[in-house]
């Protein structure tokens, strides 16, 4: 890059691959790979979705690691945001639920409401802590 | 290997011990096991969900169907309502309020709708190992600006002027210290970034290092042509404690 014409044609081309507006042409799938998200097992979230991509022969997808997404405690995070929807934002996914939503949501549009956050009276249930079998 | 189809939580809690101490867990399993749905339905105890005002609680996965105010004489009706002819038993219902349920956008939590992100604006959005993605959102636009229109004089005077101070506990003028650094008459000057984050505990500097580290080199660049410096330094300790 040498020039600042150059530095325009970077930031016009490269906004619509990051951009989490529902005007976007592409679908991006975003992997939150922070300390907080390697720690939780992101790497191999990371590896199922890229071949999982690659398996179901999918263009028009990108897939990108991301900083701290914002709920640590959740990790492994993953955001899927495809051309005129909203963004979905999956959490505590392990490489097998990764590859379902890969095959469903970003294959298909389903949605895998499973997966996503549950919140009932400002509480995340999700990681709900087992009691003793006594 | 089990392949359930349902999950069944059952709210362990001391808000959720059911007034007519019945023991709810293990009325929900037998009743379970009675119609011969255990190997299809898990049922799990958990710890304290939280919601003790709609307790006893039972949750129903993977829709998500929340049942208060749970009695042990409800559970046989329960399991035949939902379990057997697929209905929810609705005066045992939750009923969800506005953006509660299952919330598919995090930014439409109560927790993030209400932020505005400054410092953090691009951690968790861009690639952070990807220069393209950071210039995509306005990134090295402040850089452009500062080296084709503005003197280092004029730069120092903005930052002053913005009220700008130091997010470590001493909060000094940044301004000012720009201000100080470029009155040196000395030939070479070093910008230094401090990533050592000694606090214990804290991780903001280890935040936006980790999920947007151009803004620092942006900023860095910045601040050595307001102050006349050629070099920088980052200074990063390994504190094994």
């Amino acid at each position: 890059m040498k020039t600042i014409q150059d530095l325009e044609e970077i930031r016009k081309n490269t906004f619509n691959k990051v951009n989490q507006g529902t005007d976007r042409k592409t679908t991006r799938i975003v992997i939150g790979m922070a300390t907080c998200g390697i720690a939780a097992g992101a790497n191999e979230v990371y590896d199922a979705i890229v071949d999982e991509v690659s398996k179901l022969g999918l263009t028009n997808v990108i897939v990108a690691k991301t900083g701290c997404i914002g709920v640590c405690r959740l990790e492994p995070l993953v955001e899927i945001i495809r051309p005129g929807e909203e963004k979905v934002t999956y959490v505590q996914m392990s490489p097998y639920k990764a590859r379902r939503v890969v095959a469903s949501h970003v294959l298909v549009g389903t949605v895998r409401d499973e997966y996503t956050m549950h919140v009932i009276q400002g509480k995340i249930l999700n990681d709900y802590t087992l009691d003793n079998d006594y | 290997m089990e392949v359930y189809h349902s999950q069944v939580l059952v709210c362990g809690g001391k808000g959720c011990i059911s007034p007519d101490s019945v023991d709810l867990y293990r009325s929900l399993k037998s009743e379970i096991r009675k119609h011969k749905l255990n190997h299809e339905i898990e049922v799990l105890r958990t710890e304290c969900l939280g919601l003790c005002e709609l307790g006893p609680v039972v949750i129903v996965y993977p829709e998500g169907i929340v049942y208060n105010k749970v009695k042990g004489e409800d559970i046989a009706e329960l399991v035949e309502s939902y379990f057997i002819r697929n209905k929810i038993l609705e005066r045992l219902e939750y009923k969800v309020l506005e953006g509660e349920g299952k919330i598919r956008n995090l930014n439409r939590l109560e927790f993030f709708k209400k932020q505005l992100r400054i410092a953090l604006r691009n951690c968790g959005i861009i690639d952070p190992e990807n220069i393209d993605e950071y210039i995509a959102f306005d990134g090295y636009k402040a850089l452009e600006q500062v080296l084709t229109a503005m003197s280092p004089l004029e730069v120092t005077e903005t930052v002053k002027k913005s009220g700008l101070r130091g997010r470590g506990g001493g909060g000094f003028p940044t301004g000012l210290k720009w201000q100080f650094a470029a009155a040196q008459d000395t030939d070479e000057k070093y910008i230094i970034c401090n990533a050592d984050e000694g606090d214990p505990g804290a991780f903001m500097d280890r935040s936006v290092l980790e999920g947007d580290p151009h803004s620092v080199l942006e900023a860095m660049t910045i601040c050595g042509y307001a102050v006349g410096s050629r070099k920088a330094l980052y200074m990063l300790e390994l504190n094994i404690h």
